[in-house]
């Protein structure tokens, strides 16, 4: 969108609903989910009972999939704009976002894939932002979501900040895990916002242990005090929202009553309306932005999600959306001691959010095995693995499909290293981004045990899988390279058919995870 | 450039030897090359020696092929080490051939060994892996029968070739192991077990596969002087075809070609003065089913895309117009990588001296043909049953 569009035009337009000239907040936004989901009966057949109150069915990361590569594609999605073209009832989000505009990153996850280790500056190297970006990484409790929200607002005024959080928490098998889903939702947030977004409203008080992870640990945990638990929560996202009524901005005038929907922590599907019983919340709002139902509790991505779904426009298919766009929503974020509160005005388009509704059932064993549950994920043998330097080297291929153009004959050479494939002279290339979509020119399926060493890991969760050979784009463009096949049943892949690139997980070698493009067949993506 | 012959030739059995080792493996090859040789010959004659191994599973890869010629007693002897995946030693010996061309050596060892037995599945997955293109088709998860597999599955969609018409290759190649002692896997197989294996990398199956082989081969190439002092008949090397490929599958424009292949088989057959049709036998690389369709077509034993059809109407039977791969090939008588353009050239040179397992009535020419990779480097030999006029 233009930054200098015409707010006077818009206002008109809109029945003067539209932001104030000089708000802050969502110019555009994305959800990604994984395209597995695992439902409760499925959990509770497995162990007699459920501890998923309100969970109907939750998302599950494929074997693949991390914090890092679901908040990769979010990403990808809101800088690309709607993925369908349809204009949003605020801003024109079906535009692309450059992403020379981007000044400030922001991410947050409870699950990074390193305890200690970069995260943002693998997203920002993935998306091809500026190196001179300002990052912040944020983490720690699911109250990270919020503070990210927070940090990228502030900043909003005078930048256009990123601000990506996502999350994947695990627990104990027969306990906590129970809830646990996946999941990342992207905001633009800027000075030209479809959703204005006032200050946000802070209650800080020490209480520990509601939910934790203990360090060194792979699964989240819970004293489970309820009582206790229950009014931590409530108290605290009561003040932090209580006092969003008092300082203006979207909620001015009419206040709490007037909320439409209220995206509140949701570590289940139950627990949203119980830490609003002090709220003067509709059950119907806070339904509205509620999505533990389905797709879990995605840790510190839960509520930011929920905000999504709740400010989706109408053609983001949205629960109970507002035709007219002039949509109040509350969006309560609760750590363990910290809640933030934060207050919204309009409505827009969000990319991915059918996905809420989607997916792929899976089963109980199939989840355990996607989880590492019940394989050790230990690598054997060694591997062939390709050195930390030269991967990095190779980033922009992996990520970003960069080619190489002869200057002398116009030949495309992938990777452009070396000579050039069509005329073999040793030139500089000049560099271009491939398209992602193409077409299978040959494939395998690398079945149990057959797997190279260092692939036998991710085999162990994901089973067997299939490797293609891509062409991606047409004619003078056109380039080809090996992929792995992901979120696809590897024996239905045909020559010829569609393919879409994702980044994905390829493998862990030297301590450090490897991220690269893999390929999603056509008929399974977006 | 001086003419060169094969005076002499042989191999070890191929086979999972673990009492062996790379060491006393070529040593049975190079005593059964010796005894090929009719009369006597003096390994003091040797001038030169190439051999050929991709590396016996990690354990001596510098220097592995000065141990094999101290261990021969063929001591100060210039001996190279020859690594080019599976064509090692289709390349040892061009080397050694290029030598007595060019005069520098009159009785030149070409050879290869390998042990591939001996190491887990892990560390043999490791050892084949590493062949291919590695900083991209390595860490897509593919393996060498992916990579293969990836090129049946583009080319039974280009052309009118069935899963069945790969089988035939296992139906052939076996029942032709199945009469050399000294294949891997020397049984008989039929269709219906060929079409019933267990997957590997789809569409290939088991039966689709090579086994991994230990063993060794040999050959002893001389120039026409040093070959007139030898009876039996003469086999002569009528022309040499090599060529180098795009390591990657990916980064070629054919998917269903190997254009090394095509490349290397020119040159061999415009040197030896020859075509295709001139052919009595071929021993080409067949370390999966789909490698010996490609090779029909690469080196034109057919139109191409019409490889199923030589197998389905019997050409390339023992009893058809173009035997090929007698031995058992690849597929039977087993890959001992580093060992196996040699060991192709021991079947050539028993089919021309008359003494084949599986003989063909009377041939005048053979060809050869050794893949390194998937495609990365290939050598094609044609060998002439001639005089020699010394």
């Amino acid at each position: 969108m233009s930054a200098d569009r015409d707010v006077a035009n818009d206002l008109a337009a809109d029945g003067g609903s539209a932001p104030d000239v000089d708000a802050v907040g969502i110019e555009t936004a994305a959800i990604r989910l994984p395209e597995y989901r695992l439902s409760s009966e499925a959990i509770a057949e497995a162990w007699g009972t459920s501890h998923a109150p309100g969970v109907e069915r939750k998302a599950v990361a494929g074997a693949d999939e991390d914090a890092l590569t679901m908040a990769v594609a979010a990403a990808d999605r809101v800088l690309a704009g709607d993925a369908d073209g349809t204009t949003g009832g605020g801003a024109a989000s079906s535009d692309t976002v450059d992403p020379d505009r981007v000044d400030l990153v922001v991410t947050a996850t409870t699950t990074p894939p390193m305890e200690e280790g970069e995260f943002t500056p693998r997203l920002v190297r993935a998306l091809g932002l500026p190196t001179d970006v300002a990052t912040a990484t944020l983490g720690g409790s699911t109250a990270a979501g919020g503070e990210a929200l927070a940090r990228g607002l502030e900043a909003a005024a005078s930048r256009t900040a990123l601000v990506v959080v996502a999350d994947c928490p695990a627990g104990d098998p027969a306990e906590t895990d129970h809830p646990m889903g996946a999941g990342a939702a992207a905001f633009v947030l800027s000075s030209d916002p479809a959703v204005s977004v006032g200050e946000p409203a802070w209650h800080v008080e020490e209480y520990p242990g509601i939910r934790h992870r203990e360090r060194g640990a792979e699964t989240v945990d819970t004293l489970d005090i309820t009582t206790y638990q229950r009014t931590a929560i409530r108290e605290s996202i009561t003040a932090a929202t209580e006092a969003l009524a008092d300082d203006g901005g979207p909620l001015a005038g009419p206040g709490l009553e007037a909320v439409d929907a209220a995206a509140v922590h949701q570590p289940n599907g139950s627990l949203p309306y119980r830490a609003t019983g002090d709220l003067p919340f509709d059950p119907e709002a806070v339904q509205a932005g509620t999505v533990a139902d389905r797709i879990g509790d995605a840790g510190a991505a839960t509520v930011p999600i929920g905000l999504l779904a709740a400010v989706a426009d109408a053609n983001g298919e949205a629960d109970g959306a507002d035709p007219d766009g002039d949509r109040r929503s509350v969006a309560a974020v609760f750590g363990g001691g910290t809640a933030v509160s934060m207050a919204c005005r309009g409505t827009v388009s969000v990319a991915g959010v059918e996905e809420l509704d989607a997916g792929e059932s899976i089963t109980y064993d199939e989840y355990l095995r996607k989880r590492g549950t019940i394989v050790d994920g230990e690598v054997a043998g060694g591997g062939a693995h390709v050195s930390l330097p030269n991967w990095q080297g190779s980033l922009d291929q992996r990520y970003r499909l960069v080619a190489g153009r002869c200057p002398e004959c116009g030949g495309v050479t992938f990777p452009p290293t070396g000579a050039c494939r069509e005329c073999h002279e040793r030139v500089t290339f000049e560099e271009f981004e491939a398209p992602r979509t193409g077409t299978v020119r040959a494939v395998t399926v690398i079945g149990q045990g057959g797997a190279p060493p260092e692939f036998a890991g991710h085999q162990q969760r994901d089973g067997a899988y299939g490797v293609a050979i891509v062409d991606l784009g047409e004619g003078d463009d056109e380039i080809t390279l090996p992929g792995q096949l992901t979120d696809a049943d590897p024996t239905a892949v045909e020559v010829g058919d569609a393919v879409t690139a994702t980044v994905r997980r390829i493998y862990e070698q030297e301590g450090v995870p490897r991220y690269g493009v893999k390929f999603v067949p056509e008929a399974d993506a977006e | 450039m001086r003419d060169v012959y094969v005076i002499g030739a042989g191999q070890s059995p191929f086979g999972s030897f673990p009492d062996e080792t790379y060491l006393s493996l070529f040593e049975t090859a190079y005593e059964n090359a010796l005894e090929s040789v009719g009369g006597e010959l003096d390994p003091d004659r040797i001038d030169e020696a190439f051999l050929g191994t991709l590396g016996v599973g990690g354990r001596q890869i510098g220097l592995s092929s000065p141990a094999v010629t101290e261990h021969l007693g063929l001591h100060g002897v210039p001996t190279t080490r020859v690594e080019n995946a599976c064509a090692a030693s289709g390349y040892s010996f061009r080397s050694a051939l290029t030598a007595v061309r060019a005069g520098t050596a009159d009785v030149a060892l070409a050879g290869g060994y390998e042990v591939m037995t001996d190491t887990s599945a892990d560390q043999t997955k490791w050892w084949l892996g590493v062949s291919g293109e590695t900083e991209w088709e390595r860490t897509s998860g593919t393996t060498f029968a992916g990579v293969y597999a990836q090129m049946a599955s583009a080319y039974l969609d280009a052309y009118d070739a069935t899963v069945d018409d790969l089988s035939r290759v296992a139906v052939k190649n076996h029942g032709n192991g199945a009469k050399n002692p000294k294949a891997h896997l020397g049984f008989e197989c039929s269709l219906e077990d060929a079409r019933s294996a267990p997957g590997v990398a789809d569409p290939l199956n088991l039966y689709h596969c090579c086994p991994t082989t230990d063993g060794a081969s040999a050959a002893l190439l001389a120039s026409e002087e040093v070959a007139a002092e030898f009876d039996g008949p003469a086999v002569k090397v009528a022309g040499a075809g090599a060529a180098s490929g795009r390591v990657g599958l990916f980064q070629r424009e054919s998917l269903t070609s190997i254009p090394a292949s095509v490349q290397a088989g020119e040159q061999a057959y415009a040197e030896a003065g020859v075509a295709p049709d001139d052919l009595d036998f071929a021993e080409v690389h067949d370390c999966f089913a789909i490698a010996e369709l490609l090779a029909y077509d690469d080196l034109g034993f057919c139109e191409r895309g019409e490889a199923g059809r030589l197998l389905r109407e019997g050409v390339v039977d023992p009893d058809g117009e173009l035997p090929t791969n007698t031995s058992g090939g690849l597929k039977s008588k087993g890959h001992p990588i580093g060992a196996t353009g040699t060991g192709q050239v021991v079947e050539a040179f028993s089919q021309l001296r008359g003494e084949a397992h599986v003989q063909v009535d009377d041939p005048t020419y053979g060809l050869t043909h050794n893949v390194g990779g998937s495609g990365g480097g290939v050598t094609v030999h044609v060998f002439e049953r001639t005089e020699v006029d010394a």
